[in-house]
């Protein structure tokens, strides 16, 4: 089993080092995604530092907890587009047949096809989530946590992805479904949870989880709570599992196709 | 023993029917229609240890699901397949480090990345070490003839070049059987006649038992001793290669250069395909007459020069299609 793991995870660095080799042949390309990804990212602060120059409170959070908000959203981000790129294109895989060249591998199908590639323009989200962090202030228990919240948050928008995604096992055209429950979870993840009231929020908190996955780990940080890192490592375990449950159910309906194809 | 074990099995697929314009598309949203089509129906056969087995049909006929079942890909609706003693569906992963398979629509190569990288790579999928895939490159490099090229980018090298590769890739880990499905497409006639030396070879080499499908007659008649013809995703002949040719449609050419004129026609058994005067080219039934005495009526005195062959094994294969039909 350890081994099984072991061989597993070193498929996973060298597809990711192959990734990057690939990336790195375009230095200018590379080099550019990653940078503008955190001037866009510094952009959006601007707009925040504009409102908090107006008002002090936004939703119950200061302006350097709306940063390290942010910090958190860009690492989960990071973390799910840079390791699992292809989570979020699941769909268009399975519809494509592409799922044929990791059904034949003897390694798990779904962690095969999902860290297949890497976003570049991740490292770049990844990098603003570090900046952001220490400008909010560095000590060492919040920087492990903070690293632990951008991963399980990480883990949760893949879970969510590959959830909604294998929904092309059943029907056709449900990549529209996941754009939009992705678009969900990323555009929620910046604003503060105080803004939101009644339905909105009880939303944030069951279907479209970014409370759990961004709310719940800066309220952590804050002031450090037990109970809340239970409920965010719970959600993110019962969303992992039942992100394999579903790939693996689809997967008995899977159809191959003859369609043409390149691995690029 | 059999090595691989196929039994009543078949495979069906949902397909939507959608009629034609904006209406259709709008009918087939609030109340869709569905078709099933039995791609592959009730179908049973055996391929023993180091056979080479041609697995040919037209298109639509049903080769690539029976290979996508045996490979775990398709999960089957009915039957049982036993490859190598594993179940596809139960054993997946077991059975992945036990087989093979080259697809030749589909590249499985990092095309960004050299044969010789990409090589090392499948031999981490497989969980060999290093040592072990050093060693199987260099040996596999020899056989395939990839010095030249082994250190391009797979994206630089001819399609020749690049199913040599996606060969070697899947023999790194020492498959008991390889899947080829449509290795040869798309190649010049000496490139294909290369792979196909290639394929000889790693059978006689390793003790491969090969499972190819193929649209090129060439593949079939140079690699394989026994061929199985699928169509509407049944099995409509199993059997070797020699008795396809020479016994299932009974039928030779005789292709003679006369010193006069005969005239056959009328004559039972005999069809004539070409009467330029001296040069005749007729085709003989012998379940209804045999060659000496199609011969006989040629008058061998009268003959100049003579050959006599099979029909080509592209027609056998299409009369077989079409009789189905």
């Amino acid at each position: 089993m350890l081994t099984a793991v072991k061989n597993q995870l070193k498929v996973t660095g060298l597809s990711i080092k192959y990734a990057l080799v690939r990336e790195f042949l375009n230095k200018a390309t590379f080099l550019s995604n990653i940078i503008f990804m955190i001037l866009n990212n510094s952009c959006m602060i601007i707009q925040w530092i504009v409102l908090f120059s107006i008002k002090d409170d936004m939703g119950g959070y200061t302006f350097k907890q709306v940063l390290l908000l942010w910090g958190i959203s860009a690492g989960t981000y990071g973390v799910s587009r840079f390791f699992f790129k292809k989570a979020f294109e699941l769909s268009e895989t399975i519809n494509s047949g592409k799922l044929d060249a990791y059904i034949v591998q003897p390694k798990n199908i779904l962690l095969s096809t999902i860290t297949s590639d890497i976003q570049v323009s991740a490292i770049g989200d990844m990098l603003f989530a570090f900046i952001v962090y220490f400008i909010y202030g560095f000590n060492i228990t919040t920087f492990i946590l903070f690293i632990f919240f951008c991963v399980t948050g990480g883990l949760m928008l893949t879970a969510i992805s590959i959830i909604l995604n294998s929904l092309s096992f059943w029907f056709n055209n449900a990549d529209m479904v996941s754009d939009v429950g992705n678009s969900l979870m990323v555009n929620f993840a910046t604003y503060p949870d105080g803004i939101f009231k009644g339905i909105t929020k009880w939303l944030l908190f069951t279907l479209v989880p970014v409370g759990i996955a961004n709310y719940i780990p800066i309220k952590i940080l804050i002031e450090f709570n037990p109970y809340l890192l239970i409920i965010n490592i719970s959600v993110c375990l019962l969303l992992t599992l039942l992100a394999f449950v579903i790939f693996y159910k689809g997967l008995r309906r899977y159809s191959s196709s003859n369609l043409m194809s390149a691995r690029i | 023993m059999a090595i691989i074990e196929v039994k009543k099995l078949s495979k069906s697929f949902k397909v939507k029917i959608k009629e034609k314009g904006l209406k259709g598309s709008l009918k087939s949203i609030i109340k869709p229609k569905y078709k099933i089509v039995k791609a592959v129906n009730n179908i049973s056969f055996e391929v023993e240890k180091g056979e080479i087995i041609a697995f040919i049909g037209p298109n639509g006929a049903g080769k690539s699901t029976t290979i996508k079942m045996m490979t775990s890909i398709l999960y089957p609706d009915k039957g049982t397949i036993k490859v190598l003693g594993y179940d596809p569906v139960k054993d997946r992963k077991k059975l992945s480090y036990e087989i093979g398979t080259v697809f030749g629509q589909k590249e499985q190569l990092w095309t960004h990345l050299t044969p010789y990288d990409n090589f090392k790579f499948f031999g981490a999928i497989y969980d060999i070490p290093e040592v072990a895939v050093e060693k199987k490159i260099e040996e596999l490099k020899t056989l395939f003839e990839l010095e030249e090229f082994i250190n391009t980018p797979v994206r630089n090298l001819s399609l020749g070049q690049r199913i040599r590769c996606e060969i070697v890739a899947s023999l790194i880990h020492e498959p008991k059987v390889l899947f080829l499905d449509e290795p040869t497409i798309g190649l010049d006639p000496v490139v294909k006649e290369n792979i196909r030396t290639l394929i000889k070879r790693m059978n006689k080499e390793f003790k491969t038992t090969i499972f190819l499908t193929s649209h090129d007659v060439g593949d079939i008649e140079k690699l394989c001793k026994r061929v199985i013809i699928i169509n509407d995703g049944q099995v409509v002949l199993d059997d070797t290669m020699e008795n396809l040719k020479y016994h299932y449609l009974n039928k030779k050419i005789v292709d003679a250069k006369m010193k006069e004129r005969v005239n056959l026609d009328d004559e039972d058994g005999i069809t004539i395909i070409k009467d330029k005067g001296y040069n005749l080219k007729i085709e003989v039934d012998t379940t209804k007459r045999s060659v000496a005495d199609a011969l006989k009526l040629l008058n061998p005195d009268n003959i100049i020069d003579i050959n006599i062959s099979n029909i080509p094994l592209e027609d056998i294969i299409s009369n077989i299609y079409k009789n189905k039909d």
